[in-house]
Parts: C-alpha cells; structure tokens; sequence
C-alpha cells in the first residue's frame, strides 16, 4: 500500500472518529429542531415565561426582572463577555437600537467576570458604563437562559414571555421583536 | 549550463521551501472567532511528494473593535490555541500538484472567570497548484530580460468544516475549533529568486458557500440561510539565503499580510459583525539540509496592538515550527 493511501485512510478514520459534531457542518440541516413548549410554563424558550431573577449590577444596585418590567415595555438581556463579536453587537445596539425604544430596559450580562468589582473593572475597560451591567456570581443564572456569548433574549412586560433568545447576529431580529411588541 | 542548473534547481528548491512558511497562515484565533484552519502547502518544481508537519502556538494578546482600535482583553485572561498539521502534498504531473492539510487544535484559555480546555479537529484545506513554467526561474545573476521571469503558480482551495463549529452541538464559544463553512479560494503565487535574495507575493479571494443554521452554541434556533463574507489576503515577503560551509542552507524571511473579510449574510441581508480586517507581519528562518529533502522551520507571526492594523479581530502571536520531508 502506497504512502499516499496510508495517508488517506488515516485521515478517514480521524474524520470518522470525531463525525458526530462535524456531519452538522459538513451536510448541515435547514430543519426546525426547537423544542415544542407548553404555554405559560417557566424557561428559556420563546413562549415561555422567563424565570424571574435578582441581580447586582456593577455599583451593587440589586435589579429585579419582575420589577423592571412594571415599569418598562420589556427588558432586553444581552450576554457580554468583553470579547471582540460582544463589543460589536454592544456597540450596534447602542447606536442603532437603544435610541429606538426609550421604554426598554436594555442590560448586558457579563456572565464570564463572576464578581462586581472585576465585571466593573471590564465594563469601565471596554467603555460601556453608559449600560447597566448585571453581574451573576455563579453559571446558574446562565443555564436557567441557556445562554452564550452574544444570546439576547426579549421579555415583554405582557405575562413575561420570552420572545427572543439567540445571538444578536445583525440586529434585525431584536429591531424586529422590539417593533412587534404591544 | 547542466551544472548551473543543477544549482539553480537547489535554489529554487530552497526558495520555495521558504515559500512554505510565508502561504497563509489562517490564524483564526480565538476560540470564539472559530480557530483552527491550516496553512497552504507547495512542494518543489521536480519532486514527486512531501510531507509535512507543523505545529502552531497562538497567543491573544487583545482584539481590535469594531472601529479600528485596540483593545486589551478583560482582567485575569489567558487565551491559548495549540495546533498540529498534518500536510501531504503529492505530484499529479509536470506541472500540477495537490495537498491535503489537517490540523488538530488544542484551546487553552482563562478568560475572566471562565476555565475551558478543549480539543479537536481542525477545518481541512484542500489544494491545486499549477505551475505556469518548466524550467526554474531562479538566478544568480541577471543577464537578459527573460532571467527576470518569475515563478507564477495558479491554484484553487476547498476548506471542508472537519472543525468543531458555532453551529454543532458546543457548550460556548471557547469550544470552537472551526468556522462551520464550505470555502473556494483562488490562489495567485508569483516568486522570483535572484540569488541569494528572494521575493514572493501570494493574492487569495475566497467565497464562503452559504449553508443552513438551524442551531448556534448548541441551542436549536429558528432556520436560517448564512454565510461569511468575501474573503482576500495579500502576503508579499522577501528573503535572503546563506549557504552553509556543508551547502546546507539557511533562509531568513520577513513578510507582512493582509487578510480580510467582508459582511457576511443572513436570509441574503448584511451581517457587518462578522466583517474583519488583519494585518501581520512574519519571520521565519529555514534550515534546509545540503540534499534539500528535510526542511525546519521556525516562523514568529505578530499582529501588532495598536490602532488601525486591524479590524473586529484578535490580536494574536504564533510560534510555529515545521518539518517537511521531500520525496523524490
């Protein structure tokens, strides 16, 4: 057996080894695979009502979702790790969105500092202190979104109900979620 | 002649090993920009296969905004990207010849409060040159207009998503160790050597193929139509060659790069977050031993932290060493 064959088939079985994440790339599905959901329960998922929360943000001032939507249209949570995407959907959303809709309360999520003083040390480094950063101290708060760099999601003052939670990407889905709300 | 040509072809030989170091170097850093891609691969104008291996040590060193400027990463960061390629480049005729490159990536990082170390397949290139010449073009002296001819070689690229993407089942952005797309590139080498200085530039346009999402950091999300933008990079480098008392030689390069990508698109609308820009610089120095079958490489790539060099993109140093093996 040539070298070259060797080669080939070494490189086969590597790509076998590791296909179940790369077939997802490699033959990439447009199919709809989101979780049905019962109305009305509490999660993450669009249709549902968010699980309520307190929060410190950086200056210790305790924000409670169920409070903040009394008194807004919705409340928009980004999650923000500082990194370069996170700046440009921060940014983005600074200039184009938030100017837009006065009566939502927009808040970025630093979900990688885990302490006040270190998520305040950050939010001032990367020039945000114009937007109130929550800080969770555990990964909980996190999982109960299922959230990642760039997830924002829409809660609306209606019930709670989730309207959007996934990456910012452009901003159109957020403008458009925003628009849509009663 | 016969024996100028015999050292002619040497210098080419060693000229385009040099080249090696000097082909992109796709540092797609960070994790959360979707590392993992690999280098180009040429071998020697009368050669029949190489084999290649190389390893890859990234560091970030801070990221450049969306508007141009640098910025360091937060407090207690620490972002590493490890990676081993596998190259095999083999002769298909007189004038072509095509490689295969398979990187295995490694992520090492602490950012902030987050821990993560994880690994695995690299996205893979595969590439076609054809070479424009028969006969080298190096020289030791200019004697006519036709000595000024360059090498010119013209190629293709595929980059398969072998690499663990944004889009497969990942927990976050630290897992990622590919970009979740399909790639063409059309590649443009021209290298002349007149000995013992070298100069190469090397043009790249490639087109991401757009695909389905129906998933992003391992939640399933509402079906959409994506893609990168246009991609182009430019390297232009020169070199300069000594011959060792054992005719081994010893190749210094320097190169600057520039890469960069345009908006990318969902359901055919702009997406600019995805858009970047990175400019580079490269030294590499390559041992060759006096047969000119065993190439070492060693190659610094820096981006430089300051404002303007680059573009919604991190800011990274890679150390790379390379051993290639010549099969004649």
């Amino acid at each position: 057996m040539s070298f070259a064959r060797r080669l080939l088939m070494t490189v086969a079985l590597a790509l076998l080894a590791g296909c179940d994440n790369m077939l997802d790339d490699l033959a990439p599905s447009g199919e709809d695979k989101r979780p049905d959901v019962v109305l009305g329960s509490v999660g993450p998922q669009v249709g549902q009502i968010a699980p309520d929360f307190t929060l410190d943000d950086t200056l210790y001032t305790p924000h409670t979702l169920s409070t903040e939507l009394a008194s807004a249209r919705a409340v928009v949570l980004y999650f923000n790790m500082w990194c370069p995407i996170c700046d440009t959907h921060a940014n983005h959303m600074r200039q184009y969105i938030v100017p837009d809709f006065p009566d939502v309360r927009f808040f970025l999520v630093d979900y990688v500092s885990g302490s006040v003083p270190l998520s305040r040390s950050n939010q001032i480094a990367s020039g945000y202190t114009d937007f109130t950063v929550l800080v969770p101290t555990s990964d909980s708060f996190t999982k109960r979104y299922q959230a990642t760099m760039g997830t924002t999601v829409v809660i609306d003052a209606n019930g709670q109900i989730v309207r959007m939670n996934e990456d910012f990407l452009d901003g159109n889905k957020l403008r458009a979620t925003l628009e849509a709300l009663p | 002649m016969a024996s100028s040509n015999s050292g002619y072809c040497s210098i080419l030989f060693a000229g385009s090993l040099c080249l090696m170091g000097l082909l992109p170097m796709d540092s797609w850093a960070a994790s959360c920009c979707g590392g993992g891609s690999s280098s180009s691969l040429i071998m020697p104008k009368f050669s029949r296969a190489m084999v290649d291996m190389s390893v890859d040590m990234e560091d970030y060193n801070g990221f450049w905004d969306s508007q141009g400027d640098y910025r360091p990463d937060p407090k207690d960061s620490d972002l590493n990207q490890y990676r081993i390629n596998l190259g095999y480049a083999h002769r298909f005729g007189s004038r072509w010849q095509g490689s295969v490159i398979l990187p295995y990536v490694w992520n090492n990082n602490e950012y902030t409060g987050l821990t993560s170390n994880t690994q695995g397949l690299g996205d893979t290139t595969l590439n076609l040159w054809y070479e424009t010449f028969d006969n080298v073009t190096c020289v030791w002296k200019v004697r006519q207009w036709a000595d000024l001819k360059p090498a010119v070689y013209l190629g293709a690229s595929l980059t398969v998503p072998t690499g663990i993407s944004r889009f497969d089942n990942v927990a976050n952005s630290f897992d990622i160790t590919g970009r979740g797309f399909y790639r063409l590139d059309a590649n443009l080498l021209v290298d002349k050597t007149i000995y013992p200085w070298n100069a190469s530039l090397l043009l790249s346009y490639g087109k991401y193929l757009e695909r389905n999402v129906n998933r992003d950091y391992g939640n399933y999300v509402e079906p959409s139509r994506r893609k990168l933008g246009d991609r182009q990079l430019a390297t232009l480098s020169a070199g300069y060659t000594y011959f060792l008392e054992s005719m081994d030689t010893l190749t210094f390069t320097l190169a600057l790069s520039h890469l960069q990508e345009d908006d990318g698109r969902i359901d055919g609308r702009p997406d600019p977050s995805t858009r970047m820009e990175k400019n580079s610089l490269a030294g590499t120095v390559a041992w060759s031993t006096m047969d000119r079958d065993w190439i070492f490489k060693g190659t610094l790539s820096h981006a430089v932290p300051r404002n303007d060099w680059g573009d919604n993109f991190p800011v990274t140093n890679v150390l790379s060493f390379e051993v290639s093996h010549v099969l004649r």
